[in-house]
């Protein structure tokens, strides 16, 4: 273990979470999509979505102040990455529970879930990385 | 009537502590995670660039129970599937 990382290992650790993401999301609406037709797939989906674009926003936020060198800047970067994360889910989720008339809420809470755990899969590439 | 008060009253109190135990519980932890990392950053500052991944993965993760706590107060919230009961 070097101790220095490479900065482009660190964005394609990013990229590995959001590749994740989706992975998980896609699975879990297929599986709505087998269990109880198209509304719970969409549903499912949406808030697989929900997590991927938040996720998306916060990775562009962190990616930013990958260069930062002092500890709090760092740290205060990668809170306000994850602040901006959570309203961004907690507005689409809102926006599609109140919009979406067919919403089937079990498949639309498995989407969100899986997304939102899948992301740490990404850590075994880290591993792998250092 | 009554019975449509009370289950949308436990609801309003049910939302709340998901919302405030879910947000407690990833503000502990993430306080934990943060003073870790400033330590070891104060210990070995040429980790941080190493380091500075891992802690925004698992700060994801932390939050992750948060989110779905989020999700499920929104689904008693707007979609309450208690409520189909007295319906009936």
């Amino acid at each position: 273990m070097s101790g220095q990382e490479n900065p482009a290992a660190g964005v394609s650790l990013y990229r590995n979470m959001l590749r994740w993401q989706v992975m998980a999301t896609m699975a879990v609406t297929l599986l709505a999509y087998a269990a109880a037709g198209l509304p719970a797939a969409l549903s499912a989906f949406m808030g697989g979505v929900s997590v991927v674009v938040g996720a998306w926003f916060a990775t562009k936020i962190a990616e930013k102040g990958r260069s930062k060198t002092d500890p709090t800047a760092v740290l205060l970067n990668l809170l306000k990455a994850e602040a901006v994360k959570i309203l961004i889910i907690a507005i689409i989720l809102f926006v599609v529970f109140k919009l979406y008339q067919a919403l089937v809420p079990f498949a639309l809470i498995a989407g969100l879930a899986a997304a939102a755990l899948f992301s740490g899969a990404a850590l075994a590439k880290s591993q792998a990385n250092v | 009537m009554e019975a449509l008060a009370l289950i949308q009253a436990y609801t309003g109190v049910g939302i709340g502590l998901i919302i405030g135990l879910g947000a407690a519980g990833a503000c502990i932890g993430i306080g934990i995670m943060c003073a870790s990392f400033l330590e070891g950053a104060a210990r070995q500052p040429e980790m941080i660039p190493a380091l500075q991944g891992k802690v925004f993965l698992l700060l994801g993760l932390i939050d992750a129970s948060f989110i779905i706590g989020v999700g499920l107060a929104m689904m008693f919230a707007f979609a309450n599937p208690l409520l189909s009961v007295v319906a009936k």
